[in-house]
């Protein structure tokens, strides 16, 4: 029976990631001692996975329910570039544009959520094809960059608070609030259900629809909400802000535990994964490594990660899936008459 | 000393927290149909696993023509001459069904490219053998009812020519008429020396076509008969180790009409009224693909309906989404509990509570103490059993995992209870307890509409039958005026009641 704990928690992703970032973050404080364990080096790393982490919680939320949405990283652009926009030539008042930006990104969602719950479109298809058309509206608004924006815009993501830049509060609040939804109320615990097993989820009473519809709506408006806070934070819009986000967040969200099938994670796992990612980074470049490695060594991660658990249940002896017949393609019964 | 031709000899098997066989040993002689019985969860499937490779024994050996054989995969085990055909389907939809048949073994010409007319011509002379006449080699296989698609993984052991051939559950979704082809099948095979390992749960069948049976319980072996010697009673005191009483199951029908529904119709099937009485069990019974769960998934509001009207309780419903459903009370149990019913890599609890989250909330938040007295209270009170709710429910045996889809709307309460066929796949045990549990809803003024392709189940525990053929009602018998050979005429539509 112990034996049984031990494996069980040796499955548990938040589990082995957070002792990985520990070990990980001894390892490092004892190579260098003076340019690793600094409060200025340590929240530089946290500045820098802000933003990621942000989207990731979205992401996080989509991949339980056993969907995803490549274009968060065109919405990272898109919405920073509508509010400074908005800001820089209307002189519009500073959150009436925040709430213009987050609301072209609800209706992003809300559209991906419409083709993919309503119509039937495949989530890889719908989000691709919307990355591409988002990206196209972004480069549109925001051409070469929108510059000199209000300084109370900028206040939002360029202030510290007891030491730790704004951006980084946003991200704990955001991930803090979320985790307790995900993991307690009756509403988001839905998102388990439908990944586990969506036709049992619809016969259960779940609008399993619906449900869809908003986890898309919510992960658009998160990385629009991203996308705003790095303008702000840059002081500037870049239309080509966030290029490459919906990879690496996904990266970030399967090492914390989720499935590409659904029905698993938790989003503190996605915080973790993004943590993680940003300490490989942050220790590359202490180690002087070519930034190139970055990239390599992050796939070999990422393989190998999901190699372990994908053994490990193998040799856990659960008995292998049996292949179960979709119910939505019962024949008709033949007119024989 | 000659071995007979598969000598199993004392093989163990454990998953987590399962032993699922414990030294079972048991002789396959040549040319014999062998039946298996035990409960759901006995191990049975287990064991076939590993005679076909899928799986690996913990310990013991397997001797093939006296020589010990390790079995690898599946590949393997058909080049050893081991067949099986599983009680779930391993067929792809979208292929035909010459290239279902043949997968591996396609017949190819001397530059390796496959022969397309052998191919065709090959699988015709199987389907010839199969008396399949209504199906050619091209057809594709999502065109082909589930009996049929049967048949055709039928036809894709016989095409490896098995000297031991594996049937699982064969006969569980075929009908009246396919089973005596296969029986003779089966005959034709023994003549030549085929040995044949059958499993089933149906004590007729056994009967009829085996020669010896061997009985297991709890992953342990209890014991090889002749069929001639030994009785159903016999058997089934080996397989749940107690005398099964025959139980009275008549419910507490009342005369209060709960549900009506009214010229009812849609892709699938037309015209479909009926009244369903406070405290009834009203049978849906007919054959597979007679439209019986078409029906219930539309009262469900999971398909759409084209025509007529639902009347709950005197008033008239739309209903156009499940969740609509259980709010008005209304509750389904599915076919196929494992793609419909169940969240396999999720929990007991989580299970339990799906259809009824609120109930273990507070002000929208999931309470896990209230939920887990609440699994633990429907775990208890059905005999779920598992090492704890926190189990996936992967890992529970069938007739448990049925318990816990059982356990998942007895927690919603519903006033209508639909269940499609709730006894499917599961042991004889388990489906006593299922009719008890059913009956003790009745007398707590549940009614319920049941959907079962078994006659007998039908004819001991619902009040009124009602048949159905090729998408419309044929007939409405009562209990007392019912027998398995009347309702077999009015479900295969050799007799008609209304016009």
């Amino acid at each position: 029976m112990k034996k049984d704990k031990i494996t069980q928690l040796l499955q548990d992703r938040v589990f082995t990631l957070t002792v990985t970032i520990a070990l990980l973050f001894v390892v490092c404080s004892l190579i260098w001692p003076d340019k690793f364990p600094t409060f200025e080096n340590i929240s530089l790393v946290m500045l820098n996975l802000s933003i990621e982490s942000i989207v990731a919680v979205g992401m996080m939320l989509l991949l339980i329910s056993g969907m995803f949405d490549l274009s968060v990283g065109s919405v990272v652009a898109f919405a920073g570039s509508i509010a400074a926009y908005f800001m820089y030539w209307y002189g519009m008042y500073v959150p009436v544009a925040i709430l213009v930006g987050l609301g072209f990104a609800g209706l992003i969602g809300l559209t991906n959520g419409f083709f993919v719950a309503k119509v039937g479109i495949n989530p890889l298809i719908q989000t691709l094809a919307m990355m591409g058309i988002v990206r196209g509206l972004a480069l549109m608004i925001a051409g070469a960059g929108i510059q000199n924006l209000p300084e109370t815009f900028n206040a939002l993501g360029q202030t510290k608070i007891l030491g730790l830049q704004t951006p980084v509060w946003f991200m704990l609040l955001i991930v803090g609030i979320f985790s307790l939804l995900v993991s307690r109320t009756v509403f988001f615990r839905q998102y388990y259900y439908i990944g586990g097993n969506e036709k049992a989820a619809r016969l259960s009473g779940i609008r399993v629809d619906r449900v869809k519809i908003i986890g898309f709506v919510l992960t658009s408006l998160l990385a629009g909400a991203a996308g705003i806070l790095l303008s702000s934070r840059l002081g500037a819009a870049l239309a080509t802000s966030g290029r490459g986000m919906e990879l690496r967040v996904i990266t970030a969200v399967i090492l914390g535990g989720a499935s590409l099938l659904g029905g698993q994670g938790k989003i503190i796992g996605a915080l973790l994964g993004t943590i993680f990612m940003g300490l490989v980074s942050n220790i590359m470049i202490l180690a002087r490594v070519s930034g190139y490695w970055q990239e390599i060594v992050l796939g070999l991660i990422l393989i190998l990660a999901v190699a372990v658990d994908v053994l490990a249940q193998k040799r856990g002896g659960v008995p292998p899936r049996e292949y179960v017949r979709k119910s939505s393609e019962v024949t008709p019964p033949k007119v024989e008459a | 000393m000659t071995l007979p031709r598969l000598h199993i000899k004392n093989i163990s098997k454990s998953f987590p927290g399962v032993k699922a066989l414990v030294q079972v040993s048991l002789d396959i002689k040549k040319g014999e149909v062998h039946a298996i019985c035990g409960e759901n969860g006995a191990g049975k499937s287990t064991l076939m696993n590993i005679l076909s490779g899928n799986l690996q024994a913990d310990e013991g050996a397997i001797i093939l023509n006296n020589e010990e054989v390790k079995i690898n995969s599946q590949l393997e085990a058909q080049s050893l001459g081991i067949s099986i055909v599983y009680q779930e389907r391993s067929l792809v939809e979208s292929l035909s069904v010459a290239e279902n048949i043949f997968t591996t073994n396609k017949p190819r010409n001397r530059w390796g490219i496959i022969d397309y007319r052998k191919l065709y011509q090959e699988t015709q002379s199987l389907l010839d053998r199969l008396q399949l006449s209504d199906i050619r080699p091209k057809m594709q296989l999502e065109h082909l009812s589930a009996a049929k698609q049967q048949m055709v993984e039928i036809a894709k052991a016989l095409s490896q020519n098995p000297r031991i051939l594996i049937l699982d559950e064969p006969t569980a979704s075929i009908t009246e008429t396919e089973t005596h082809i296969l029986f003779r099948i089966i005959q034709d095979l023994k003549a030549d020396g085929v040995s044949v390992i059958y499993i089933s749960h149906r004590m007729r069948e056994i009967f009829e076509i085996a020669d010896q049976v061997t009985v297991l319980k709890d992953g342990k072996y209890q014991g090889t008969m002749d069929v001639n010697a030994t009785d159903v009673d016999e058997i089934i005191r080996l397989m749940v180790g107690r005398k099964l009483v025959k139980q009275d199951y008549l419910s507490d029908e009342q005369d209060e009409i709960v549900m009506e529904v009214k010229e009812l119709s849609s892709y699938r099937f037309r015209g479909v009224s009926f009244k369903l009485k406070k405290g009834e069990i009203l049978a849906l019974a007919g054959l597979v693909g007679a439209g019986r769960t078409e029906v219930a998934r539309t009262i469900m509001g999971a398909d759409p309906l084209l025509s007529g009207e639902i009347m709950l309780e005197g008033s008239k419903v739309k209903i156009n989404h499940p969740r609509t459903a259980t709010n008005l009370g209304i509750g389904y149990l599915p076919e196929e509990r494992k793609s419909n019913g169940l969240f396999l890599d999720m929990s007991v609890e989580d299970n339990i509570i799906a259809a009824c989250l609120s109930h273990a909330a507070e002000n929208g938040f999931i309470q896990p103490a209230r939920v887990k007295k609440i699994a633990q209270e429907l775990v208890q009170k059905l005999r779920i059993i598992t090492p704890s709710t926190r189990q996936k429910v992967n890992n529970l045996s069938g007739g448990n995992q049925q318990k816990v889809v059982l356990a998942k709307w007895l927690l919603r309460q519903p006033k209508v209870f639909m269940v499609d066929e709730p006894t499917h796949g599961v042991d004889v045990g388990a489906k006593a307890e299922i009719y008890s549990i059913l009956k003790e809803l009745t007398h707590q003024g549940v009614s319920i509409l049941l959907i079962s392709s078994e006659l007998p189940e039908v004819l001991a525990i619902s009040d009124r039958i009602l048949v159905m053929w090729n998408g419309q009602i044929t007939a409405e018998l009562s209990r007392d005026e019912a027998s398995e050979e009347e309702i077999m005429h009015y479900a295969s539509g050799t007799k008609i009641m209304f016009t």
